[in-house]
C-alpha cells in the first residue's frame, strides 16, 4: 500500500512569551520547533499499514525549519519526503495548506492519506478534512483504530462521550488519526544518520502547477491580531508554602461544598 | 529570565553588626571533610556556593585548640598561623564572589576525644560524653575557665586575621558553652552552676571577651540549640531557651538557631524519611515569634522550596534562610531563583549521605543529588558548567535510565555530545528509585516531626531533577518501553555505548555473610520475596514474616518497618551487631529503632539463617553455631546480596569484531551494572564517566589532586598556581 502522510513542524511556545511587533504571531525568539504530536501516530499507522512492500511518503508545507520534522519521519522508516515552500505561504491558513497538499497527493496518487487529527499549535482540525474535500476523497475523522487492507479499511472513530463509531471505507481514502492509536516507534542513531541520504524533494507552487491565486482562493480567513487574554475577575491567586496553599484550597472546597 | 517578584524579599540585604549580608541565603556551618588540612577543597567547595549566590558561607566546626580535637572526624582548626594561611584560601574565594565568610569556633568538651592531640578535654562537670565512648572531661576550675575563654579570644583574633567576617561562639549540639548552660551536663555549685544566670555565665563571658577582641571588625554569632529535646532534664525552648536568647541578645549580631544535641543530631539534620521540610519551626520559630530577640535570626530545616523560604520570612519565623544540605545538593540554589528558573533547583533528598562520610570520619563529603560536591577542587568539577567534550561529534547510546544512566546521559548532553539516546525498558525513567521511593508507610501514629508519614518519597527527586534536565537538552532523546538486545545495540549506530542496566537481588539467599546460597531460599516461590517484590505487591504476604537483612544499609530494616507498620508480625534478622548499621552514619538509626521498637519488630542480631523450609526458618548465632533457633513464618523476605545485570555488556564485549564492524568504538559499564552500590555512588559513576568521556581511557578514572604534604618539599604548588590566582578569580 502506498500512503501519503502530511505532517507539520509545530511551534512550541515558551511558558513566558511575547508577540511579534505586528501582533499576528508569537515572537520567534520564544518558539521552539518539533514534529506535531498527532503526526507521530499517523506516521506510525502509515508504516504499519504500508508494510515492507509499500511506500510511505511524508509531505509538509513549511520553511527550512520543517526539514527536521521530515527527517524525523524518514528516520522512522518513511521512504521519501516532500517539502513545499515559498515566501507567499507564510500566512497560509489550514485550507490554503490543504489546497497545496491536494496538489501533492494528486501527483502521488496514493491508496491512503493519513493526517493527524489536528496540529498542537494552531488546533484547527481543518487541514485533513479540507484536503479530503479538495480531493473529493472519502474520509473518516478521529480514527482510534484501523484494520483491514486491500481495497477497504475498517476504522473506529472516536465520538463524544466515549462513543465509538465503526466505519468501513473504500480506498483510496483519507483518515485523520488520533493520538494513542499505536505506540510510535523511535529511530536509532543509525537510522537518523541514514535519513539524510533519503530522497527529500523541495518544491515551490509552480513546481506543483499551482499559482498563488489558486492557494489564496482556497483560503478561509485572515489572521488579524493575536492577544493575550486579560486576567478576569473572581480569580484568587494562592501564594505561600505548599502547606499554606493546600490549607487554603481545603477551605475553598469546604466552603463550596457547604454552600 | 528575571526572577519572580514574589521572591524579591529573599534578596534583601541584612545588617549583621559591622557586616552586610547581601541577601537572605546563608550556608550555615557544616562539615565536608576538608577542615584546615585540605585548603583547596575547603576554598573551592565554599567558593562554588558563593558563586551560586549564597550571601554567606561558613566553615564547619572549627577547633580553637588541640584540647578540642575530634579525630577521626574532620573539623576545621585554627590553632596557629598555618591554619590561618590555609583558611584564608576560603575567605579570599568567598570575598571574590561577594559573600561573607563565617567561622564556627568550637570547643567540644568531653565530646572531643582528642585522639590525635592526646590532650585532655575540659568540661563543666566530670560527666562522660553521651556521644563518644568512654571519654571523661577534666573538671574546670576558675583558672581552667579563664584559659579556655582565652582560647576563644586567641582563635577569634586569628579568625579575623584569616579574613572571616562572622565569628561564632558555637554552643549548639551540646558543645562546651551549652554544657555549662544545661543542667544535664552542669552539676556545679559555684558561680558557674545552679541558677540560670550561673549556668549562662560561661557562655556570656565568652561572648563578651570575643566581642571585645574582634567585635568592631567582625559580626559575632552564636549557634544555639533552643531546645535539647530532652524535656525538663535540659534546655527547653519555653524556659531557658528563650531566656538565654534574651539574656545575651546584646552580645550577638546574629542568632543561628537549632535543636537537639550531637549525640542525636539527626533531630537537627533530619533525614527525609522521618522529618519534613522546616521541621524545627515548632522550636526555633518561637524565638522571633515571641519577640525574644532584636537580632537577625537564621535557622534551618532542609528548605529547598523558594515558596517555603518566602513563607518563613513573611511569617516572621526567621530573617535569614539557613541551609546546609540544600546548599550541598544545589550550590546554585539562590542564583536559580534569581534567574527565574526554580525548576532547575537540584533539591536535597534528605538521604544524609553527606553526613555519613563525616560520621565515618575521614572521607570527603558526597551527595546523591550533586555528584560534584567535594569534587570542586580535586577533580575540577563545577556543578553547573560543562566543557564541550573533545569527542562531541560521537553519538552515544546509554542503555538503562536508572541513577547512573540518567546522570550519565544528562552530563553527556550538557557536554554537547552530538546525540545521546537514553533507552529504558520500563515505562518511566528512574530505575530502582521508582520502587525505592515508594518504600514507607503511614499507620496513623504521630512521630515527633513528620506527622504520620514515614518513607522515602523525597528520594523521587533524584528522578524529577534529571527528568526536567533531560527534557531541556535538545541533543538527548529518551526512549521508554524499549528493551535492547545485543543485536539492537550493535546496529544502533552509536560510536559510544554505555551499559547501565542495574542489578537484581539474589533469589537464592546468596549473601555477604556466608558467600553461599541459603538452603531452601528460592524467591520463585510465592511465599519468598526479594525487597522489590514487597513494594510491587504482586505476592501475597502472610501474617508472620521474617526479613533477612544482610546488606547493612536501609533496605531490610525499611522493609521490616513497612510490613510491621501494615500490621504484620515481623522478625528482623541480621548477621551484624545491629540492623542497618550504615543508618547510624546517616543519622537515621535512632528514629528507625524507635519505630521498629514501637511496632514490636523482633530484632535478632549476630544471627544468620541456616535454612528455610515451608512454614519455618532455622537460625544460628554467628559466634556459636551450636546456638540455634527456629522461627515459624508464613513469608520470608531476602535482603541478601545484589547481582549486576551485566549480561548485555558481557555479550557485547565477547564479540570485538562485531563491535568494530558496526563502528562501536567503546562500550562502558557503569553503576549497579558494574557493581551494586549505594545510589550516591551510582550517580557519581555515571557523572564521572561523562565528565571524562574524552579522556585517554574513560573507563579508568583520571587521578585527582591529593592535598597531601610532600616530604622534603617546602613549596606549595597547589596554592601558588591555583588557589592564589585561579583564572576565574582574576578581575579586570
Amino acid at each position: 500500500m502506498k500512503v501519503v502522510v502530511p505532517v507539520k513542524q509545530v511551534a512550541v511556545v515558551d511558558e513566558d512569551f511575547e508577540l511579534a511587533d505586528d501582533g499576528t504571531a508569537v515572537d520567534p525568539d520564544f518558539l521552539e520547533w518539533s514534529l506535531n504530536e498527532w503526526d507521530e501516530f499517523s506516521v506510525e499507522a502509515a508504516l504499519q499499514l504500508a508494510g515492507d512492500d509499500g511506500e510511505v511518503v511524508v509531505v509538509t508545507v513549511g520553511d527550512d525549519e520543517a526539514t527536521e520534522g521530515l527527517l524525523t519521519c524518514l528516520a522512522k522508516g518513511a521512504g521519501r519526503g516532500i517539502r513545499v515552500w515559498e515566501q507567499s505561504l507564510t500566512s497560509a491558513d489550514a485550507l490554503a495548506v490543504a489546497r497545496v497538499l491536494a496538489a501533492v497527493v494528486e501527483r502521488e496518487s496514493p491508496d491512503l492519506v493519513l493526517c493527524g487529527v489536528q496540529s498542537s499549535d494552531a488546533v484547527n482540525s481543518a487541514t485533513g478534512i479540507g484536503l479530503a474535500g479538495f480531493l473529493d476523497l472519502p474520509h473518516v475523522a478521529v480514527a482510534r483504530a484501523i484494520s483491514g487492507g486491500e481495497g477497504s479499511l475498517t476504522v473506529e472513530r472516536e465520538l463524544e462521550g466515549g462513543l465509538v463509531e465503526v466505519v468501513r471505507i473504500g480506498l483510496p481514502a483519507l483518515l485523520t488519526v488520533q493520538t494513542g492509536i499505536n505506540e510510535p516507534r523511535y529511530a536509532n542513531l543509525r537510522a537518523i544518520k541514514q535519513a539524510r541520504e533519503k530522497p527529500l524533494e523541495v518544491l515551490d507552487l509552480a513546481g506543483l502547477g499551482l499559482s498563488g491565486d489558486d492557494v489564496a482562493g482556497a483560503s478561509g480567513g485572515r489572521l488579524r491580531k493575536l492577544a493575550v487574554p486579560e486576567a478576569g475577575e473572581g480569580a484568587e491567586m494562592l501564594t505561600g508554602s505548599a502547606a499554606e496553599v493546600a490549607t487554603r484550597i481545603r477551605e475553598i472546597v469546604q466552603d463550596r461544598l457547604s454552600a | 529570565m528575571a526572577r519572580d517578584p514574589k521572591y524579591d524579599i529573599l534578596f534583601e540585604p541584612i545588617q549583621l553588626g559591622p557586616k552586610t549580608l547581601k541577601n537572605r541565603f546563608y550556608q550555615v556551618p557544616h562539615c565536608i571533610g576538608a577542615g584546615s588540612e585540605k585548603p583547596g577543597m575547603q576554598a573551592y567547595h565554599r567558593g562554588i556556593k558563593a558563586e551560586g549566590g549564597w550571601g554567606a558561607c561558613c566553615t564547619e566546626y572549627c577547633s580553637i585548640h588541640p584540647e578540642s580535637d575530634d579525630t577521626s572526624r574532620v573539623s576545621a582548626r585554627i590553632w596557629d598561623e598555618g591554619d590561618v594561611r590555609n583558611l584564608k584560601a576560603m575567605t579570599d574565594r568567598l570575598h571574590h564572589f561577594g559573600a561573607l565568610a563565617g567561622i564556627e569556633l568550637w570547643y567540644g568538651g568531653p565530646h572531643a576525644p582528642c585522639m590525635e592531640s592526646r590532650a585532655t578535654p575540659r568540661g563543666p562537670s566530670q560527666i562522660p560524653s553521651d556521644f563518644e565512648l568512654n571519654i571523661h572531661p577534666r573538671y574546670m576550675d576558675k583558672d581552667d575557665i579563664n584559659e579556655v575563654q582565652q582560647m576563644y579570644v586567641d582563635a577569634a583574633l586569628r579568625a579575623r586575621d584569616a579574613g572571616f567576617d562572622i565569628v561564632y561562639v558555637y554552643g549548639a549540639h551540646a558543645y562546651l558553652p551549652f554544657q555549662f548552660l544545661s543542667p544535664f551536663y552542669n552539676r556545679r555549685t559555684d558561680e558557674y552552676g545552679g541558677s540560670f544566670e550561673n549556668r549562662a555565665r560561661f557562655w556570656k563571658e565568652s561572648l563578651e571577651k570575643v566581642r571585645e577582641a574582634v567585635g568592631d571588625d567582625c559580626a559575632i554569632a552564636s549557634r544555639f540549640a533552643v531546645d535539647h529535646l530532652l524535656g525538663a532534664t535540659s534546655i527547653q525552648v519555653g524556659e531557658d531557651g528563650v531566656r538565654f536568647v534574651e539574656y545575651v541578645d546584646d552580645l550577638v549580631d546574629l542568632w543561628d538557631l537549632t535543636v537537639g544535641d550531637i549525640a542525636e543530631w539527626g533531630q537537627n539534620a533530619g533525614p527525609s524519611r522521618f522529618f519534613e521540610e522546616n521541621h524545627e519551626k515548632p522550636f526555633t520559630g518561637q524565638v522571633k515569634a515571641g519577640n525574644h530577640t532584636n537580632k537577625p535570626v537564621v535557622g534551618v530545616g532542609r528548605v529547598t522550596n523558594p515558596d517555603t523560604m518566602v513563607a518563613i520570612i513573611q511569617s516572621g519565623q526567621f530573617d535569614i534562610i539557613g541551609a546546609a544540605r540544600p546548599s550541598i545538593s544545589d550550590p546554585f540554589l539562590p542564583k536559580k531563583i534569581e534567574e527565574g528558573r526554580p525548576e532547575d533547583i537540584r533539591e536535597c533528598i534528605g538521604c544524609n549521605q553527606c553526613i555519613s562520610r563525616w560520621e565515618i570520619g575521614g572521607p570527603p563529603m558526597v551527595c546523591t543529588q550533586n555528584a560534584t560536591a567535594g569534587e570542586e577542587y580535586r577533580r575540577g568539577w563545577h556543578p553547573e558548567n560543562y566543557s564541550k567534550a573533545g569527542n562531541a561529534d560521537k553519538g552515544v547510546l546509554v542503555v538503562g535510565a536508572g541513577p547512573a544512566g540518567m546522570e550519565c546521559a544528562m552530563v553527556l548532553g550538557k557536554r554537547q555530545m552530538s546525540a545521546v539516546h537514553l533507552v529504558e525498558t520500563d515505562s518511566d525513567i528512574g530505575g530502582c528509585v521508582n520502587w525505592i521511593s515508594k518504600l514507607g508507610h503511614s499507620d496513623g501514629k504521630e512521630n515527633l516531626f513528620r506527622g504520620t508519614a514515614r518513607g522515602l518519597g523525597e528520594w523521587a527527586r533524584i528522578v524529577n531533577y534529571r527528568q526536567v534536565q533531560l527534557h531541556k537538552l535538545k541533543n538527548v532523546e529518551v526512549h521508554l518501553n524499549s528493551r535492547l538486545s545485543a543485536a539492537d545495540v550493535l546496529e544502533y549506530g552509536a560510536e559510544i555505548v554505555v551499559i547501565a542496566t542495574g542489578c537484581h537481588f539474589a533469589t537464592d539467599g546468596l549473601n555477604a555473610a556466608t558467600h553461599a546460597p541459603i538452603p531452601g531460599a528460592d524467591t520463585s516461590l510465592d511465599w519468598q520475596l526479594t525487597p522489590d517484590e514487597v513494594v510491587l505487591g504482586d505476592k501475597q504476604i502472610g501474617q508472620r514474616v521474617l526479613v533477612l537483612e544482610n546488606e547493612g544499609y536501609y533496605m531490610g530494616a525499611t522493609i521490616a518497618q513497612k510490613l510491621a507498620g501494615e500490621g504484620k508480625d515481623v522478625t528482623l534478622v541480621t548477621q551484624a551487631a545491629d540492623v542497618a548499621g550504615y543508618m547510624h552514619y546517616t543519622l537515621e538509626a535512632p528514629m528507625l529503632h524507635r519505630d521498629l521498637h514501637r511496632l514490636n519488630v523482633d530484632i535478632r542480631t549476630y544471627t544468620m539463617v541456616d535454612s528455610i523450609e515451608p512454614g519455618a526458618v532455622s537460625l544460628y548465632n554467628v559466634w556459636d553455631d551450636r546456638h540455634k533457633d527456629k522461627v515459624e513464618v508464613d513469608s520470608v523476605v531476602l535482603c541478601t546480596q545484589r547481582l549486576s545485570n551485566d549480561s548485555l555488556y558481557r555479550e557485547l564485549k565477547a564479540d570485538p569484531a562485531a563491535l568494530e564492524r558496526e563502528g562501536i568504538e567503546a562500550v562502558y559499564l557503569i553503576g549497579d551494572a558494574q557493581a551494586p552500590r549505594m545510589i550516591v555512588d551510582s550517580v557519581f559513576d555515571g557523572h564521572r564517566l561523562a565528565r571524562e568521556i574524552d579522556s585517554p581511557n574513560p573507563a579508568m578514572p583520571l587521578p585527582f589532586i591529593r592535598e597531601r604534604r610532600l616530604w622534603g618539599d617546602t613549596g606549595n604548588g597547589d596554592f601558588e598556581s591555583q588557589l592564589l590566582a585561579p583564572s576565574d578569580m582574576v578581575t579586570a
